[in-house]
């Protein structure tokens, strides 16, 4: 996923940064609690680090994801940034950015949740752990606890919205597949596209066919289409009109359909729905359909007195 | 010429008229008007109307688009629309909108074709 | 349940208003990574009916908003007019295409473009129309 993808799924503006800093009760006055704690921070830095990465690359599964020494230092110098972030003492649109970015990176990787947010629970001990040591107060102590919990909740937050935009991300672009694969346009001929419809057509099916096939006639420029429907599972009246509709669409981008594939059982549907059937060319067999489209090719686009006849389909009332 | 921003060319005979500007309602009438007048003081044989930029076509627009095409015709031109987007195919037909015995062709080059074969090269 | 997003009022008192509404909707279409169908879908059916508030309503309000239920993105386009209402709905909405202002075209050919569309009109008292379109995954 790439990041203007994510950014554009998340919407993340000024007004939900309010609502969330609200929700998780992140004020002003923990951002500078957490500014006054930069000494601390920058005193165990590398410690914290160190130890956090024991624990990740002591685990068979964990280590996976880091091959090598030089991803090692890479992550780790990372982790040290990340750490100091903590403590900057600001939680605005541009840190929401740079967490976004740490997020997609982990997911890029395929670190998977639970290895981040066992991760993350060390990560506080190991904070926590220092702490206590730091103040004298045990009120002093606990608000400076609270207010790394909630920044680092408030991260984790963000990191699962990554994962989860992501996860819809690519499902979205494995439908799409889906339906490229399923709607296989060929260019068989100078300006001949073939379409083998395969399988059950339904609306939704039927639609994106139809946009499928006008946006290839446009592309290439196709003057016909032939739609080969023999293997179409089933050709009931609805599917017939999805068809003519497509038809009438590729008439209007300038361009032809040719129908094969029409077997006695969908010339009687076609027949019964009561459509006009002379504007259409249409064939039992795909290969004589090629012919027509072959002798109907050379000359230049749609409307021309065959077509004319398509004002006889319905019409206006 | 009236104060809408769509001209009309001439290439050899024919009438060559490229709208790229969001047609609103009235924009659209005064369009169709000045393309009969345009017609009537020429005598031109053939229309091509090149819709290519536009990616919304409303059925009021669509019903200009296609009663002028019929007065046009009419009068003695034969129109060809041109250059329609597949997206604009597909919300017309999905509409229900008839588009009775409307000239299309692919681009202008298909349409200015299809008008000599039409007019028989003359 | 949808959750509105954003929200624009847009008056539709001129002709104008009929192209700023439309162009509110694409705009918002584009944003939200509808595909070129689905975009024209919603902005068209958005022009038929802001088209008949403006004309056959004698002028109203549209509201554009994003709205979101379960992760899912959409547009949502409400118009109000205070005009003569619609008397018989279900001519209207069979959708007759022969005159070029007809109110059926705008309704019929609307409802086959968009997701949803919920209609409350009665004669006299004004018509109420919503529709939305969702984001295909």
């Amino acid at each position: 996923m790439v990041y203007q993808h994510l950014t554009a799924r998340l919407r993340f503006d000024e007004a939900e940064l309010r609502s969330r800093r609200e929700f998780f009760e992140l004020h002003d006055e923990d951002l500078a609690r957490l500014a006054r704690l930069r000494p601390f921070a920058e005193k165990y830095m590398d410690d914290i680090v160190e130890s956090l990465y024991e624990l990740i690359l002591g685990h068979a599964e964990s280590r996976r994801h880091f091959p090598d020494q030089a991803t090692i230092r890479h992550v780790k110098q990372a982790q040290r940034e990340y750490f100091l972030g903590l403590f900057a003492g600001r939680c605005d649109l541009a840190y929401v950015d740079d967490r976004l970015r740490i997020g997609l990176a982990h997911e890029r990787v395929g670190v998977p949740p639970k290895l981040y947010i066992g991760a993350y629970a060390r990560y506080l001990r190991l904070i926590f752990d220092r702490l206590l040591h730091e103040f004298e107060s045990r009120e002093e102590f606990h608000a400076a606890q609270q207010s790394i919990e909630k920044l680092v909740a408030f991260d984790m937050a963000i990191a699962m919205d990554t994962y989860i935009a992501a996860f819809v991300d690519s499902l979205e672009r494995h439908q799409a597949a889906v339906r490229e694969l399923s709607t296989p346009v060929i260019q068989i001929h100078d300006r001949i596209l073939l379409l083998p419809l395969v399988g059950t057509v339904d609306t939704q099916r039927a639609q994106q066919v139809m946009e499928r096939v006008l946006m290839a006639v446009v592309e290439h420029q196709a003057r016909i289409i032939i739609i080969d429907i023999a293997g179409v599972a089933v050709v009931d009246t609805k599917v017939a009109d999805h068809l003519l509709k497509t038809t009438e669409a590729v008439r209007l981008l300038g361009a032809r359909t040719v129908l094969t594939g029409i077997s006695p059982t969908v010339a009687k549907t076609i027949v019964q729905l009561g459509l006009n059937i002379s504007a259409m060319h249409t064939r039992n067999r795909l290969a004589d359909g090629l012919k027509l489209a072959m002798t109907l090719v050379d000359r230049p686009a749609a409307g021309m007195a065959d077509d004319a006849l398509v004002s006889d389909v319905g019409g206006d009332q | 010429m009236r104060d809408h921003p769509i001209p009309i060319l001439r290439v050899g005979k024919t009438l060559l008229v490229t709208i790229q500007i969001e047609l609103r309602d009235t924009v659209a009438d005064a369009f169709q008007e000045d393309i009969l007048s345009e017609i009537e003081r020429m005598g031109a044989p053939g229309l091509v109307i090149d819709i290519s930029g536009l990616d919304t076509v409303d059925s009021y627009v669509a019903r200009v688009l296609v009663d002028t095409g019929q007065m046009a015709r009419l009068m003695g031109t034969e129109a060809v629309l041109v250059g329609m987007r597949p997206e604009v195919a597909a919300t017309l037909v999905r509409m229900g909108f008839q588009t009775r015995g409307l000239r299309t062709a692919l681009n202008v080059d298909e349409g200015l074709a299809l008008l000599g074969e039409l007019l028989g090269r003359g | 349940m949808s959750r509105s997003v954003s929200q624009h009022a847009l008056p539709i008192r001129a002709e104008d208003d009929v192209v700023l509404v439309r162009r509110k909707v694409r705009e918002l279409a584009d944003r939200l990574g509808f595909s070129s169908f689905a975009a024209a879908a919603i902005t068209t059916a958005t022009s038929e009916l802001a088209r008949n508030a403006w004309v056959h309503g004698g002028g109203g309000d549209a509201i554009v908003e994003e709205v979101e239920r379960l992760g899912q993105r959409g547009i949502r386009v409400t118009f109000t007019d205070e005009g003569p209402g619609i008397a018989d709905l279900s001519r209207a909405m069979e959708g007759g295409f022969s005159t070029v202002r007809s109110l059926g075209l705008g309704l019929s050919g609307s409802r086959r473009l968009v997701d949803e569309m919920e209609l409350d009109t009665a004669p006299g008292q004004g018509t109420r129309v919503v529709i939305v379109k969702w984001k295909r995954l």
